[in-house]
């Protein structure tokens, strides 16, 4: 860290310019829109179109947009679904890659392309047939799907945790194995606490996954037990029916916001569980 | 490999016991994985099974009683469908805009952050959010940079060009996506070319340099060619994102009321996917539907392999193996 600071002091002019002058118009551009919602977020709704910036920030916006949408409940349910998917499917995904990345069975290969395999196919393609799968089992309207999902595990994080689990060295098991544990006692003892980064980058992705997600909340769930992320499609409104685009970029920006903290808390560790597990397998 | 670092099992002369083991060792395997292995067969290999059948029948996603098997009419139909050739033509051109500007700009992220520069954590993250945020919020902060009444890309747009006021959302609806989907998208892309760019041994770059290569040699002659593996995985994964397009213009609606008002995106928008999910969501022809989105994976699948056919030739894995 001091040697890279002292090597941007020592560095000419021009050098400097050139090193930093890119980077921060590219993040001029990036975070601009994110800037403005934040801005929007704290105007008064007749400021919308007429003011550039408002006057006195107005954060009642904030309090209207959890008051004005029953935000508290949709935020419940989408925490609920994100939280239960989130667990069961690391959890689930973990097993299986210690299973393909230390046992032996005929047709294991195979099956590992076939992991891989599902990735690949367009999400709609699967999702179709299982919509009417799940409208005939009548677990539509119901979490039921993504309890489902969870756990038969992601394909995904099994690809993860395969590849990070193919390194842990084998005399552990070995030694593990001479004390008496079986394989269901050798993963909850030294393959899942040792898989720290790995469970963290994966849970955060599923729990993201299921947050972010609007298709499948809005064709399976109704008005009623429907996630956060359906509500904020639609914008708040005034009692006569026009559209508060203040208030509704506030709700956006509590949508998002306990991700953003939870990511900025977080990335250090996701990078890191991605670079070790590597892509090149 | 595993075997060869085993030690050879005393068991060895005892077939039976030898294939006993090999049995319980499987078994275990098998146990192991049986929860992913269920659900594949139950929600993995059976719907995908059940939806072919579905594409050569007239299914409305309601009624089993009147099912009928129409053999080919659905894929006859989908070929001629001059909807689905023309929201095909649209996935493709926006496929071919935002697939190389996409990796350009990861590729640039990736190496401006790279650098020796403080702060360097800050920037990976302003890059790397908008890949995090999700799809809804993604949508509407751009819906209202780019309001023409209360967005502030009109008005700095104003500053130097006082009478372009476009409505961008009606006007160029496909313009926006684009870059909507570049700005997502970035971050993603930026972190597996950064990892990339960190696995190129530093020795390299500096033998090269003793032996007096300029910079823009060791670009070219080190540096790209040992990036050529994370170059073919971003291009694939942009490919098949590309290709799948669907939520975003499905929300990307002119509307103000909302971002998806239950009805069809501009027809600039209207890509492949979004034909699809219509015929069967909104229309009821769940058999129609699944022969479209077959032969949406087909093209995904035929375009997949014919770059891994290319790759030999042009993407480098290096001489360890």
């Amino acid at each position: 860290m001091s040697v890279s600071v002292l090597r941007a002091r020592r560095a000419a002019p021009a050098e400097t310019a050139f090193r930093y002058g890119p980077v921060l118009v590219a993040a001029a551009l990036f975070a601009l829109p994110i800037f403005w919602v934040l801005v929007v977020s704290l105007k008064k709704q007749s400021e919308y179109s007429s003011a550039l910036f408002p006057a006195v920030p107005q954060f009642v916006n904030y309090e209207l947009a959890v008051v004005l949408a029953d935000f508290g409940r949709y935020a419940a349910n989408s925490l609920f679904l994100s939280g239960a998917y989130a667990l069961l499917a690391v959890l689930v995904s973990a097993l299986v890659g210690y299973g393909f990345a230390r046992h032996q069975g005929p047709g294991r290969n195979k099956l590992f392309v076939l992991v891989i395999a599902t990735w690949m196919v367009p999400n709609l393609v699967l999702f179709v047939p299982q919509f009417v799968l799940f409208a005939r089992l009548g677990i539509t309207n119901t979490y039921w799907p993504w309890i489902l999902w969870g756990l038969s595990g992601s394909p995904f994080a099994i690809f993860l945790f395969r590849q990070f689990f193919s390194s842990f060295p084998r005399e552990l098991d070995d030694a593990a194995e001479v004390d008496g544990a079986g394989p269901l006692r050798i993963f909850l003892q030294i393959y899942l606490p040792n898989a720290g980064p790995v469970l963290a980058a994966s849970a955060i992705f599923m729990f993201l996954w299921v947050w972010g997600d609007w298709l499948y909340p809005a064709l399976l769930l109704h008005q009623d037990n429907t996630t956060l992320a359906v509500r904020m499609a639609n914008a708040y409104v005034d009692p006569r029916g026009n559209p508060l685009q203040t208030v509704t970029m506030a709700g956006v920006v509590l949508y998002v916001l306990p991700l953003i903290l939870f990511f900025a808390f977080a990335q250090r560790y996701i990078v890191r569980g991605i670079v070790t597990t590597g892509i090149k397998g | 490999m595993a075997g060869a670092t085993q030690v050879l099992p005393r068991s060895l002369s005892r077939p039976a016991a030898w294939r006993r083991r090999g049995v319980r060792r499987a078994i275990t395997f098998y146990l192991l994985i049986s929860p992913w292995l269920v659900g594949f067969v139950l929600l993995g290999a059976l719907p995908l099974a059940g939806a072919f059948l579905m594409s050569f029948t007239n299914y409305d996603g309601l009624n089993l009683e009147y099912v009928s098997f129409v053999g080919a009419d659905n894929y006859v139909r989908a070929v001629a469908d001059p909807d689905a050739q023309y929201a095909l033509g649209r996935t493709l051109l926006l496929m071919a805009v935002i697939v190389p500007i996409g990796l350009i700009v990861q590729l640039g992220l990736a190496l401006m952050v790279n650098q020796p520069i403080r702060f360097s954590n800050v920037f990976r993250t302003i890059f790397y959010l908008p890949y995090v945020i999700p799809v809804v919020a993604a949508v509407w902060i751009c819906k209202i940079f780019v309001d023409p009444t209360g967005g502030i890309l009109n008005a700095l747009i104003g500053t130097v060009a006082a009478g372009f006021n476009p409505r961008w959302l009606v006007e160029y609806p496909t313009a926006v996506l684009a870059v909507l989907t570049i700005w997502t998208a970035a971050g993603g892309g930026m972190v597996v070319f950064l990892a990339g760019l960190q696995g190129i041994p530093a020795e390299y770059r500096e033998a090269a340099m003793i032996d007096g290569a300029s910079r823009t040699q060791v670009a070219r002659f080190i540096t790209l060619p040992l990036l050529t593996p994370v170059i073919f995985f971003n291009l694939v994964t942009g490919i098949i994102v590309a290709l799948q397009v669907l939520v975003q213009p499905m929300l990307l609606s002119p509307g103000i009321l909302g971002l998806n008002p239950g009805t069809v995106p501009p027809r600039d928008n209207y890509f492949y996917a979004v034909h699809a999910y219509i015929e069967i969501f909104t229309k009821q022809l769940f058999g129609y539907g699944s022969a479209l989105l077959w032969l949406l994976f087909a093209v995904v699948l035929g375009l997949t392999l014919l770059l891994f056919r290319t790759s030999r030739r042009w993407v480098f894995y290096g001489v360890e193996q």
